[in-house]
């Protein structure tokens, strides 16, 4: 059994056809994108209202999970729409039950679907992932601290004699300092990337490494001074921080459209 | 006349209430855990993120994925018992019964 029949029959209400919705574009003609739709190539096509459109594919009534083979195919269409369009993407994994129920989305969503449209013209945005190799920074803040320098060569010199509360002393310092670092880098880089960028936004971080999960907001003619400026901090900070570099992505993380969305039965 | 009743039987009420008081938070804490798929969505972008950095093979991605996977379906499910909104599955336009 395939991954896609396991969650259809998973799925009670499977016969009838929905339309798997993937981004809302201005564009007042229907349009076809290509069979690279979720769930092994589906005709990717849109469905119109006035000057807007949904790009969309057919599907079953189902529940997708977030797979990477899932979340990769819905990435992909959005990829390809913004080649060409502004677009204003929607979330993974949302389902209508028919066309008409599309055209109801675009209608009565309009004006919000307008001013976001204008708003994110021409923009896209870039993620940024900073992680940090621990050992690394605690080296350079050795060598830049005099202080936590000196408690260690006591502590390493008087290894026997060196009390617990030596060492509680030292962790704490290079715990604070460590704090104080990652704030500094994080300030940093913000600071060098304001000028080629409209906004930015700090997610959650991953991990126990990761220092900075940002995401930015760029103009298209910004795009190469952005990149240049990302490859130029990556190589000031080449020997403390791994800079992971994602994009143009369609502007996920500042379009905060709340639909008003109800289960379909 | 409440509270004279109230005191007068509260070595007996008192500890109905309390157990019920216990038990009702009880519930929703469960209900809470068993509901909430934060914690599961953070996994699943740590295992991205591991893969990302090349900590591990896509044999291993893939294995521990599906158990991501399982876990969300079990939220989902619970999440429709106690008929709450679940993230994905057909949905419509608030109000509008065009389909009808």
């Amino acid at each position: 059994m395939t991954a896609e029949s396991a969650i259809a029959a998973a799925t009670e209400a499977a016969s009838s056809e929905g339309k798997y919705v993937y981004c809302i574009i201005r564009h007042d003609r229907s349009r076809e994108f290509g069979e690279i739709g979720i769930g092994s190539g589906a005709r990717v096509y849109t469905v119109n209202h006035n000057d807007l459109a949904a790009v969309v594919s057919d599907t079953p009534i189902v529940i997708y999970d977030p797979t990477r083979e899932n979340v990769l195919a819905h990435e992909f269409v959005n990829e390809t729409v913004m080649r060409e369009f502004t677009l204003i993407p929607m979330s993974f994994g949302t389902v209508f039950r028919s066309e008409k129920d599309v055209q109801t989305l675009l209608k009565s969503t309009y004006q919000a679907f307008t001013d976001v449209l204008d708003k994110m013209q021409d923009k896209i945005e870039f993620g940024l992932k900073i992680l940090w190799d621990r050992d690394k920074v605690v080296a350079a803040i050795e060598r830049e601290n005099d202080e936590i320098r000196r408690l260690k060569d006591e502590i390493t010199r008087n290894a026997a004699s060196s009390t617990y509360f030596a060492r509680m002393q030292l962790g704490r310092l290079v715990e604070a300092a460590m704090e104080e670092a990652s704030n500094r880098y994080v300030t940093d880089i913000h600071e060098q990337l304001k000028d080629v960028s409209v906004a930015s936004r700090s997610n959650k971080v991953i991990g126990d490494r990761m220092i900075l999960n940002a995401a930015f907001l760029v103009d298209r003619k910004d795009e190469k001074p952005f990149d240049e400026k990302v490859k130029a901090i990556s190589l000031q900070y080449e020997d403390l921080l791994t800079f992971k570099y994602t994009g143009p992505w369609p502007p996920y993380n500042f379009v905060n459209i709340k639909l008003k969305l109800e289960k379909a039965t | 006349m409440g509270l004279l009743t109230n005191i007068l039987l509260s070595p007996f009420l008192g500890p109905v209430w309390a157990s019920k008081w216990t038990l009702d938070k009880v519930d929703r804490v469960v209900r809470e855990e068993l509901t909430d798929d934060t914690p599961i969505k953070e996994d699943l972008m740590k295992l991205q993120m591991e893969l990302e950095m090349g900590e591990i093979d896509d044999a291993e991605y893939v294995k521990r994925e599906a158990e991501i996977m399982r876990r969300l379906r079990e939220v989902r499910d619970w999440r429709e018992q106690y008929g709450m909104s679940i993230g994905g599955g057909p949905v419509r336009v608030a109000g509008e019964n065009e389909t009808e």
